[in-house]
């Protein structure tokens, strides 16, 4: 077992700008859902997810941070991170911005499509059972961030997609002819 | 250990039978694994889809055994009931539990 993988984390909640406070209830819940969506993006930091209560949810990372919260309130820190771990890092600030609903909203959709292998109504439907209190428009602005961060568009989504608009921009084209 | 049934029934003496309820065996087993982080009162309504009567009277008589405890947080700008488990909630569910696994292992 790696004694030392909290630092990873740290170095993480570091390079966003995270200001850990363990006695906020949104920060135990944005350092949970951090750390679950950079998961689902391939970044194991050896804190496995799984559906609980609270949606999806790492027990050990709870233990840890518990166990380290002075290292991890005040981001103390021996471990770097790679660029493209640094570039994972801006983009889920950039997307998510540590706001707590999108990151829950999102961490669950993202859980239930790549763990679960939902397909997206069921994701959608899941998302909704397990969070009722949240507003059809938090759900849609949380999945919507989801699918930003978790999908890399391929060549197919790329080509689909200029076949579908450019009608739009040849006829946009024309009019300035005009 | 002995592993004949009547010695198994027999060591449910020391568990409480008050935690025996469906309800409680859920909020217990739930709120176990999330440990100090605990879960908020709509969390666990949603997920484990119990009504509001049900739900509340459950935790109130798992606070009173000293089970649980709740306090008052606020989570993006909501005020919001937390539900955390003790350290003697969190023994009498691995003693439940342990003695669940026996139970259901000796075939009963």
């Amino acid at each position: 077992m790696n004694m030392e993988k909290h630092k990873k984390v740290i170095a993480f909640f570091k390079e966003l700008g995270f200001e850990f406070n363990i006695s906020r209830f949104d920060d135990r819940l944005i350092a949970q859902k951090l750390v679950c969506l950079l998961d689902l993006r391939g970044i194991n930091l050896g804190y496995p997810c799984s559906i609980y209560v609270r949606g999806p949810y790492s027990p050990e990372l709870t233990q840890d941070l518990f166990e380290f919260t002075n290292e991890f309130e005040n981001l103390k820190t021996g471990s770097r991170l790679s660029s493209h771990e640094k570039e994972t890092a801006g983009e889920l600030g950039r997307i998510f911005g540590l706001k707590p609903v999108p990151l829950e909203v999102g961490a669950t959709y993202g859980y239930c499509a790549l763990r679960q292998n939902c397909d997206p109504l069921e994701a959608l439907r899941r998302v909704k059972r397990l969070k009722p209190f949240y507003s059809e428009a938090q759900i849609a602005l949380g999945i919507s961030k989801a699918k930003e961060f978790l999908y890399k568009p391929t060549q197919k989504d790329l080509d689909e997609l200029k076949k579908e608009t450019g009608i739009w921009q040849r006829a946009s084209l024309k009019s300035l002819e005009h | 250990m002995q592993n004949d049934i009547l010695s198994i029934l027999n060591e449910s003496d020391a568990l409480n039978a008050k935690v025996f309820s469906l309800v409680r065996l859920k909020l217990l087993s739930s709120l176990a694994a999330l440990g100090p982080d605990g879960a908020t009162y709509r969390e666990l309504k949603a997920a484990l889809d119990i009504n509001d009567g049900v739900l509340f009277a459950n935790l109130n008589v798992l606070k009173e055994m000293g089970y649980l405890t709740s306090e008052k947080i606020t989570s993006d700008g909501k005020e919001l009931e937390l539900y955390i488990i003790t350290p003697e909630g969190q023994n009498e569910w691995k003693r439940t539990k342990t003695w669940l696994c026996r139970f259901l292992d000796c075939g009963a």
